[in-house]
């Protein structure tokens, strides 16, 4: 599984690397971009399976590169999971129209999140199956 | 405690007694959950006693609007804790290379973030606010008090939070 992880804090990104490689999940590569301009870049050039991303960013917020990316038939396959401090019902609901698996909400602990990799992992599975 | 720069209907929700608590909530959960650290709350006296013996702060800020509604949240942390946090987060060994200040400052940052998203939500939770990306400053003393601000101790050591209303950018 490709994993892109799309934060503007480099720590932030640091601390979702070190997670997914302490889950069971199956990683070939882990890429990083710091806003929603550098991730599209990067789904251009790579067959991404993850996404995780944050919504307020520079450049563009994590909420415009999801909506350019549910309306590219090339990514329908993408399981998209957000990361933010905005827990508003506004956010959450706007997620959900945008294909979102899954809205995890900062602060986190480390073993929340793996625990989201890990289902995201075996559903992956299950769908290939 | 009060500010006469937004309408008076939004002002009393972001700076009332309720709104401080949540602030404080805030702190204790991205503390607890993210940093392993552990969050108090405090009084004035206790912090400025606290605060006469710390050499160095580092000030995050991270501003966030909403239609009318805008402002900017600081955290003002000791520089000591913040490399104490920089550990938790990191999982860094004491041992190891000292981090390069700008890791720092970014972890301090998305500290800020945090406080300020998990407060908005808390006190806004049907609006979405747009946050800007946070930015550090180091400082000799720790400042003063906004439209609010809240006093704490993380891990025993004093942590101001301020928050500060203005007008929305037209």
């Amino acid at each position: 599984m490709r994993i892109l992880i799309v934060d503007d804090s480099a720590m932030m990104r640091a601390m979702i690397k070190r997670v997914i490689k302490l889950a069971d999940v199956p990683v070939d590569a882990i890429l990083e971009a710091s806003n929603g301009a550098e991730g599209l870049e990067l789904l251009q050039k790579h067959d991404v399976q993850l996404l995780l991303t944050d919504i307020n960013m520079p450049v563009m917020t994590g909420a415009e590169m999801l909506r350019e990316i549910s309306m590219n038939e090339r990514w329908r396959g993408l399981s998209r999971v957000i990361i933010s401090t905005d827990g508003s019902t506004v956010r959450r609901e706007e997620a959900a129209d945008l294909d979102v698996r899954c809205y995890l909400e900062k602060p986190f602990s480390p073993e929340v999140l793996r625990d989201v990799l890990n289902e995201l992992a075996d559903n992956e599975v299950a769908e290939t199956d | 405690m009060s500010s006469t720069n937004l309408p008076t209907t939004k002002l009393p929700k972001l700076t009332d007694a309720e709104a401080a608590t949540a602030m404080f909530e805030a702190v204790r959960a991205v503390a607890e959950q993210s940093f392993f650290a552990v969050a108090e709350p405090g009084d004035d006296r206790t912090f400025h006693a606290a605060a006469a013996k710390v050499p160095r702060w580092l000030v995050a800020t991270v501003r966030f609007e909403q239609g009318p509604i805008a402002g900017a949240v600081s955290c003002t942390l000791p520089e000591n804790l913040a490399n104490g946090l920089f550990d938790a987060f990191t999982g860094r060994d004491p041992g190891e290379p000292t981090p390069v200040s700008t890791l720092v400052h970014d972890l301090v940052g998305e500290f800020s973030n945090m406080v300020c998203g998990a407060w908005l939500t808390r006190v806004e939770s049907g609006r979405t606010f747009t946050l800007s990306h946070p930015s550090v400053e180091p400082a000799v003393t720790p400042g003063h008090a906004g439209d609010m601000r809240l006093v704490a101790a993380i891990d025993d050591l004093p942590v101001a939070v301020d928050l500060r209303l203005r007008p929305a950018q037209a």
